[in-house]
């Protein structure tokens, strides 16, 4: 029995040596020789990222990832992300290109290759009802407002104006939060508010307090290749987008209200040009 | 003659216990459509239109749950039933082995293991120069094996200790070997007594999948959070995951049933 045993465990190490993970490659030459890339966004955010009902997913950021897809010669392969896995599977190599609505900050920098120029920028501000005649941030102090778990400025927020923080996994739960009275506000990106508004049902919310922390949104690579082939590649077409006004006409393609951020990079692509 | 005594069998209510459940929540899933269709501003398609429009997919989802419990329930009964075994060696390393694997897996919460299984596998493995990509939901099958198989080693063991001793003992006397009395006395006997609370597993394992949304695998939940999101209408929130529990229930209320069906059959009169 013991022998047995012991038997098994051999094979089992010989079968565990032999089925090994493979070798780090160049992901660009991975991508090539499979004629496939995989591109990690997210699937909750509309209108970035989201499900139509056939279950694809679209939006602003699956539309770059198809010029990607589409420079490179290869076939489309999108992988649904949310924010606390998405370094990881960039890390491991399930994705070859994060585009996931992902604010650029110094902290992620060391974790994954954030590309330049960046391709968006959103700042946070607060949905709250108008009866909460919020006119400054301040006011927040004490207060219990809703937000989505992962969002990295619920944090900062919370300590720099003492808001208690209700957090939701999800948009369209935090929305019912809210509706419910359940927080006097909604602590999000700006961007996602800007549609909302425009809507009958939030006819008693507003966004009246300056946008703060603003920052751009950063597509990355592995972090050891940001400096290698795929990087320079992913940073050329970054600069192609800005100068060729592409972005800006996702953001209308969209209905994404125009940000001052994709204006303001577009006339410097231009001027670098001429 | 003396006629053995025997109790009166309760009146069965109208309907079960369960049927209850199944109606209140018919009932729920009417009222929360109601509702939501009251705060549907005008021009927007019904709750009940906007629903069937997401069936498809949703239902896509519900088949990769299901195909994650079938599989996750195979290779937990293939892995626990040798496990169990084992919990009864004559061999003490054997016994104590498969003993702490057991306790170790049963005790440990279904959400950690699977977090485990997505971090510590590899997304694509490399068979003899082709490279196999092992998918999400794959891995989140593996880990939810685990708590099945460590689940199914107990029964096994519960379902032998159960078989009186005196079996053996007989077995023994008309000398069978270990081997011969396990394979061919207790364990067939064992097969009967393990259907009904393996049956129980199986329906606990199915409602547990939606556990793999949290680490991203595209089943019914994480699709339905992904519709919500795209709909952006709030008042869908509680009719939309009503339906999916719906679709649970429906799923896993047959089997509860014929769960009870076969307890009440195999019950020692």
């Amino acid at each position: 029995m013991l022998k047995r045993l012991l038997g098994i465990g051999v094979f089992a190490l010989a079968a565990a040596a032999w089925v090994q993970a493979p070798a780090a490659a160049q992901t660009l030459d991975k991508i090539k020789q499979r004629g496939v890339i995989v591109v990690g966004t997210k699937a909750d955010y509309k209108p970035f990222g989201f499900r139509d009902p056939s279950g694809k997913i679209v939006g602003f950021e699956p539309d770059m990832a198809e010029d990607v897809a589409k420079k490179l010669g290869v076939k489309l392969e999108i992988e649904p992300v949310v924010s606390s896995n998405r370094m990881q599977f960039l890390q491991q190599g399930k994705i070859d290109l994060m585009i996931a609505t992902m604010n650029d900050k110094p902290d992620r920098r060391t974790v994954v290759g954030i590309i330049e120029p960046l391709y968006y920028a959103s700042g946070v501000n607060v949905l709250a009802a108008k009866k909460a005649g919020l006119k400054t941030w301040e006011q927040l102090k004490g207060k219990k407002v809703c937000g989505i778990q992962g969002a990295w400025y619920n944090k900062p927020v919370a300590e720099k104006y003492g808001a208690e923080f209700l957090n939701f996994v999800g948009q369209a739960e935090t929305e019912t939060a809210l509706l419910q009275g359940n927080c006097v506000g909604w602590v999000y990106d700006d961007t996602a508010f800007a549609e909302r508004l425009a809507d009958a049902k939030w006819k008693d919310f507003e966004m009246k307090l300056p946008t703060i922390m603003e920052e751009p949104w950063g597509l990355a690579v592995k972090l050891e290749e940001r400096e290698g082939p795929w990087g320079k590649f992913m940073t050329q077409l970054s600069q192609e987008w800005h100068k060729t006004g592409r972005l800006i006409e996702l953001e209308k393609k969209w209905k994404i209200p125009a940000s001052a951020f994709l204006k303001k990079m577009n006339e410097e692509a231009k001027k670098a040009k001429s | 003659m003396l006629l053995p005594f025997r109790l009166a069998r309760p009146a069965e209510p109208v309907f079960s216990p369960t049927a209850r459940w199944g109606l209140m929540l018919i009932v729920l899933f009417a009222l929360s459509v109601g509702a939501a269709e009251a705060q549907t501003s005008a021009g927007q398609p019904g709750i009940l239109a906007t629903i069937w429009k997401w069936t498809p997919l949703l239902a896509q989802g519900f088949a990769l749950n299901i195909a994650i419990s079938f599989l996750a329930m195979a290779i937990g009964t293939a892995a626990g039933v040798p496990l169990g075994i084992c919990q009864i060696s004559l061999l003490p390393p054997l016994r104590g082995g498969s003993w702490f694997v057991t306790q170790f897996f049963r005790n440990s919460p279904w959400l950690v293991l699977l977090f485990y299984c997505m971090l510590l596998l590899p997304f694509e493995v490399n068979i003899a120069g082709h490279i196999v990509p092992i998918p999400g939901w794959i891995k989140s099958t593996v880990g939810l094996s685990l708590p099945v198989m460590a689940n199914m080693s107990e029964l096994v063991r519960g379902a032998i200790r159960s078989i009186p001793a005196g079996q053996w003992e007989a077995a023994d006397a008309l000398a069978f070997s270990r081997r011969q009395i396990l394979w061919m006395i207790i364990l067939p006997q064992c097969v009967k007594r393990m259907t009904p609370p393996w049956m129980n597993l199986y329906a606990i394992l199915t409602v547990a999948t939606p556990l793999c949304s949290v680490v991203g695998v595209s089943e019914a939940m994480t699709l339905t959070r992904d519709a919500l999101a795209s709909e952006a209408r709030n008042e869908l929130l509680v009719p939309m995951y009503l339906y999916l529990l719906a679709a649970f229930f429906v799923y896993c209320y047959p089997i509860a049933r014929a769960t009870q069906a076969l307890e009440k059959k195999f019950a020692v009169k």
